[in-house]
């Protein structure tokens, strides 16, 4: 038998209940009105259940009344908003988008609709439905305040569908055209990332400086702001590599084997050390215990929620998940990535294919060269380092190489290996090398493969094993060193 | 009309100045003709004439015309006298002499004793005579409330009569009488002095009195010839002084007279304590004010000005150094299409000079028929709404002319550029809310809805109807970051001319005309007070660069901006501009004209725009609003749309927005390839 879920019981005996109590009964227009506001005060109050109920009586007992468009609307931004279940929304957008489209709530409506239908997106075709509603906001409604979110909602899907020029100018008309004031810093910060995804690094920076100069309390301007540091320092200054010693503070045989680094969304900096099998957050000069315990990590990736997820020989724990997920044939795990649909992408040393885990449904494979190292890149897709072909290969978001770049290019001398690879976030990759003329060392590559930067362990005056690296918002680099137990930092 | 009546007035002036001095000589000549020649039908004739035109004017003559029409009825009664036939009339002659003035005195040498003896018989049947003096002489008797000259004898009409004796600085005296046949009786006024009283000519008139701030009336009037020896030694006539203004009751003390007049040198005078005690009646030398004025000129780039102070017209502009009184002006300059208006303070001396640019008019039709509480305040709010207004002229609701009437005349006579209509909305009972639209004359409005008992409903507007915005902003041909740990604006990109005078891209600069400058932001500042060029540093030599404007696209979908007054004044900035400049505000329009959706009207703005710039805002951006437009006209126009986006792909450095804003390129290859 079918059973509801407790948080869809409400609306949908709501919903049941409108076509009993919608038969002919005299219009109280005053009753409306009076249940309207005193579901206002009771929410205002922070009285939700109360609010509810005296709002769902609202549309049992005038369910045409003028005010029954705005309570579906503030319905549905509650279960979104405060309850944090989106799918209870659904009802009441369906509802009002269906009796009330001529309503003035009727944009803000079909807006958070597309937003939801967006965010339940797994893959790029998803996001048709969630399109077509942003579309119904600016042919509908073209004077309505919505309009800018709805024009910064088509720019996100038409990037996440693989193009960018259409996002752009989503992104430019959100803000250009105004509308929403809180839409506009967000567009700003879109267009400049995707300035700097199409290579106009020059109007990236433009975009970012606009942001702060227009919105600067916004979190976006702080954003932009470390963004264009880094941005100026990686793509334009690009500083010569200098070792500033162990990291935190000179500290040193602090750690029990550190092998694998990651950075948390907010930047802190995640160690797995290996004799501890755990990983542990570093905040500052505190280091804490992160999720569960994980012998024989192998990769180390954090969700965009913040979750840890750590692929070991006996599958994925995911720290908000208590099952284990089994990855099949892959004993070799060489690297991983998570990409904006949940997929999670896996490189295996010994398979000569990327294996997809997506979200919902079965696994599946991209044909590749066996990759030795695997990093996610911001704009979507994938890097992955091919040791067998002597190439780095920037994968789009549908595993085709946009970029290849042979090992050694640009540099004085090629490598042989990529042991690690690591990103930004803001388009700069890390790559953790060895062999050949070059020998070990670091590379840091643009977001077109360019060498941004480079320098050998030996020039730096690095000695001991060196397993992992990531990148610093500061633009400084990381690494992981197993035999001395340290962290070092390259700037 | 207004001309024709003030004509009118001149001629019939003209004509009873002309009339009185015929009936003066006339006067004179029947005297002369029965004292010197003895023509005594001449002069009755002529004395017929004099009271024939004096006499329906009776008790209202002044009283020098008063006096001829008496001494008229004298002479014609002696006349009259003279002959039998005519001797009945003699008697007529008198009783119309007593009744006109009682206290005239026939001329006992030219009156024959009988007819004297008649004369004083037909008094005394009506009045009582009352001998009168006046301790101090020089005030002012009321004969039962009825002000009169203070003579030695007066007849009253027998009853009962209440004469007062007033006298500045003097408490006034009364006296009641009963009078009767053959009464003569006596009234002896005595007053008592209370204060100090200030007599005092004043040259030029019409000057106002202010003792101690505050006004006491105006010094208005000739001054008689007694005034003669106060003029005389300032080189003046007596009538070229005011009449004597008398202060009545000066208060003990200090005191400040003010003299204050248009277009003179307000005059202050200290008086001292000793002029008000003890108390006596002083009189000043005559007071005279200088000419006050300044100079005013008022100039326009916008053709068809006029200029007016405070509704005197001053001609067409421009106007150059014209005197003006100095004082407190509402300028006004009237264009064919807008106007400006200032509270303008001219000061004596000093040059004035306006460059003026027209504004907006925004005409308000009235408020629409619905009763509310509050309509009355809201209504008065609405009326007072000029008074908050910079950026646009406003020209209130016609009393009692309906809102719709308003409307329609308002877009028949295109003597505004904007009209305000406020029409209350029906809630089901209750009116909550007012509808205010805000319309140019083509119909692109904007619709806010109000309620009018909040504190202020239209503070919104009148914010939004007085932000600036702009169109140009001062550049140095630089693109600038705010790098963290630089220590100034970084140069990411700057112009040939910039990089031709020293300026490194990829360094920041630490110095601005000698400052440190640590932010693009501060660095704006230090723009926008710029004129010509500023000296920057990055650590060598100092480099300067001039201060340009750069253009920049209006902001749009701006809750700041009222979009319909925008392109109010976009209209009237582009009737006074040109080349670059006035292209520049047809982009500007066609964008305001974009958001309302008018992409035909856009379209035939941007067809006729050139910008000669081919980086930042220039043709680029042009060709690509004009393709953005194209499509969203439908498929009909999907060819000319394609081609205007290839004409902005020729012109790869153009922006959006500004000079720092977006590639036009990108949007236009990819609007492109979406047509394909």
């Amino acid at each position: 038998m079918f059973v509801l879920s407790p948080w869809l019981r409400p609306p949908a005996a709501l919903l049941c209940a409108v076509p009993v109590l919608a038969q002919p009964q005299p219009p109280d227009p005053d009753l409306a009105e009076r249940l309207f506001r005193s579901g206002e005060r009771a929410y205002a109050a922070k009285a939700y259940k109360e609010a509810l109920e005296t709002w769902a009586q609202l549309l049992q007992a005038a369910p045409r009344s003028a005010y029954a468009p705005e309570v579906l609307l503030r319905l549905a931004r509650h279960f979104v908003e405060v309850e944090q279940k989106p799918e209870a929304a659904m009802p009441y957008l369906d509802r009002l988008r269906a009796e009330f489209i001529k309503a003035p709530e009727a944009p803000a409506g079909l807006l958070l609709r597309g937003i939801l239908l967006a965010r339940q997106a797994r893959r790029p075709s998803d996001l048709k439905d969630a399109m077509a509603e942003f579309n119904r906001v600016l042919d509908f409604f073209p004077r309505s305040d919505a309009c800018a979110g709805a024009r910064l909602h088509l720019g996100r899907a038409w990037r996440d569908q693989g193009h960018p020029g259409q996002a752009l100018q989503f992104f430019i008309d959100a803000f250009r055209l105004g509308g929403d004031s809180r839409v506009a810093p967000q567009a700003m910060f879109e267009a400049a990332l995707t300035l700097d995804a199409m290579g106009d690094l020059p109007g990236c920076l433009q975009m970012l400086q606009r942001l702060r100069t227009k919105a600067p309390q916004s979190s976006e301007a702080a954003e932009a702001t470390w963004r264009t540091a880094l941005l100026v320092k990686q793509r334009l200054v690009k500083p010569p590599l200098r070792n500033e010693g162990p990291w935190p503070a000179g500290r040193t045989k602090w750690l029990k084997t550190p092998t694998l680094l990651a950075t948390a969304p907010e930047g802190d900096l995640l160690i797995f050390q290996s004799d501890l099998d755990h990983v542990f957050r570093l905040h500052g000069n505190d280091l804490t215990p992160q999720g569960p315990a994980a012998p024989g990590t192998r990769a180390l990736l954090v969700a965009p929620s913040g979750a840890l997820w750590l692929l070991t020989k006996a599958g994925l724990l995911r720290e908000d998940a208590t099952a284990v997920l089994p990855l099949g044939t892959l004993g070799a795990i060489s690297g991983a990535a998570l990409d904006r649909w949940g997929t999670l992408w896996v490189a295996d040393a010994k398979t000569p294919a990327l294996t997809l885990f997506p979200a919902e449904g079965p696994p599946r494979t991209v044909a590749s060269p066996t990759a030795s190292a695997l990093a996610a890149l911001p704009a979507g897709g994938v890097l992955i380092a091919a040791d067998g072909d002597r190439k780095l290969l920037f994968l789009d978001a549908d595993g085709q190489p946009r970029t290849i770049v042979p090992y050694g290019q640009g540099l004085p001398a090629a490598f042989r290996t990529v042991t690690a690879l690591a990103s930004d976030g803001a388009g700069q990759v890390a790559a953790l090398v060895d062999g050949g003329d070059f020998g070990e060392g670091v590379v840091i590559f643009g977001p077109d493969g360019a060498v941004l930067r480079q320098a050998t362990f030996k020039a730096l005056g690095v000695s001991g094993r060196i397993t992992s690296l990531a990148l610093d918002r500061s633009g400084g680099l990381i690494l992981c060193d197993r035999r001395n137990d340290l962290l070092l930092r390259l700037n | 009309m207004r001309l024709r009546s003030l004509l009118s007035c001149f001629l019939l002036c003209a004509a009873l100045l002309g009339q009185d001095a015929a009936l003066k000589d006339t006067f004179l000549q029947a005297k002369a003709l029965w004292a010197t020649q003895g023509d005594r039908e001449g002069a009755t004739a002529r004395f017929d004439t004099v009271v024939a035109a004096l006499a329906p004017k009776g008790v209202a003559l002044e009283p020098d015309w008063i006096q001829v029409l008496c001494e008229s009825y004298n002479w014609l009664a002696v006349l009259d006298d003279r002959a039998a036939p005519t001797k009945p009339r003699a008697q007529v002659r008198l009783q119309a002499l007593i009744d006109l003035n009682p206290d005239f005195d026939v001329d006992r040498g030219l009156t024959s004793q009988r007819l004297a003896a008649l004369f004083d018989r037909m008094k005394g049947e009506k009045y009582a005579l009352v001998k009168l003096s006046y301790a101090p002489e020089g005030g002012r008797l009321l004969v039962d409330g009825q002000s009169g000259a203070p003579l030695p004898r007066k007849h009253l009409p027998f009853g009962t009569h209440k004469l007062t004796y007033t006298r500045p600085g003097h408490a006034a005296a009364d006296l009641t009488l009963d009078l009767g046949p053959r009464d003569v009786k006596a009234a002896d006024f005595t007053l008592t002095r209370t204060s100090s009283t200030l007599r005092f000519h004043v040259q030029p008139t019409d000057v106002e009195i202010l003792l101690d701030g505050k006004s006491l009336g105006y010094a208005i009037g000739k001054a008689g010839p007694e005034a003669a020896p106060l003029a005389q030694p300032l080189g003046l006539r007596p009538e070229d002084l005011s009449a004597a203004f008398v202060i009545a009751e000066l208060p003990p003390g200090k005191h400040r007279l003010e003299l204050r007049a248009p277009c003179l040198r307000t005059k202050s005078l200290e008086l001292g304590p000793e002029l008000a005690t003890p108390a006596a009646d002083h009189t000043l030398e005559p007071i005279r004010l200088e000419p006050s004025k300044g100079t005013l000129s008022v100039t326009s780039a916008w053709p068809g000005g006029e200029l007016f102070l405070s509704g005197q017209s001053f001609g067409p502009l421009p106007v150059a150094k014209a005197a003006i009184c100095s004082g407190l002006y509402d300028l006004l300059v009237r264009f064919p299409a807008g106007g400006f208006s200032q509270r303008l303070a001219v000061v004596e001396g000093q040059t004035l000079s306006l460059d003026v640019r027209p504004k907006p008019r925004l005409a308000f039709a009235g408020l629409e028929g619905g009763d509310f509480t509050g309509r009355a305040r809201f209504l008065a709010q609405l009326e007072a709404l000029g008074d908050r207004l910079q950026q646009v002229a406003f020209l209130p609701a016609r009393p009692d002319e309906p809102p719709r009437e308003a409307l329609a005349r308002l877009k028949a006579s295109h003597e505004a550029e904007l009209i305000l209509l406020a029409t209350p909305v029906q809630d089901q009972k209750v009116i909550h809310q007012v509808e205010l639209v805000l319309a140019t004359l083509d119909g692109e409005e904007e619709r806010l809805v109000v309620k009018p008992l909040e504190q202020d409903p239209l503070g919104a507007l009148a914010t939004r109807l007085n932000t600036l915005f702009r169109t140009q902003e001062p550049g140095l041909g630089l693109s600038l970051l705010d790098v963290p740990g630089e220590p100034g604006p970084w140069v990411l990109a700057a112009s040939e001319l910039a990089l031709k005078a020293g300026i490194q891209v990829g360094q920041p600069l630490l110095q601005v005309d000698g400052k440190a400058i640590p932010s693009v932001q501060l660095l704006r500042q230090q723009l926008e007070a710029a004129k010509g060029s500023l000296s920057l540093s990055q650590g060598g030599a100092a480099v300067s660069l001039p201060v340009r404007l750069e253009p920049l696209e209006i902001p749009l979908g701006s809750p700041d901006l009222c979009y319909p007054a925008v392109l109010a004044q976009l209209r009237l900035q582009y009737a006074g501009a040109k080349g670059d400049e006035a292209n520049l505000v047809k982009l500007n329009l066609a964008l305001v004209l974009m958001q309302f959706r008018k992409y035909d009207k856009a379209i035939e703005l941007l067809r006729d725009a050139r910008l000669s710039s081919v980086r930042g805002l220039s043709q680029g951006t042009i060709d690509y609003h004009t393709g953005c437009c194209f499509l969203q006209m439908g498929s009909a126009y999907q060819s000319e749309a394609g081609q205007a986006f290839r004409q902005a792909l020729k012109y790869p450095q153009a922006t959006l927005l500004g000079p720092d804003g977006p590639l036009v390129a990108p949007l236009a290859r990819q609007a492109l390839e979406d047509l394909r």
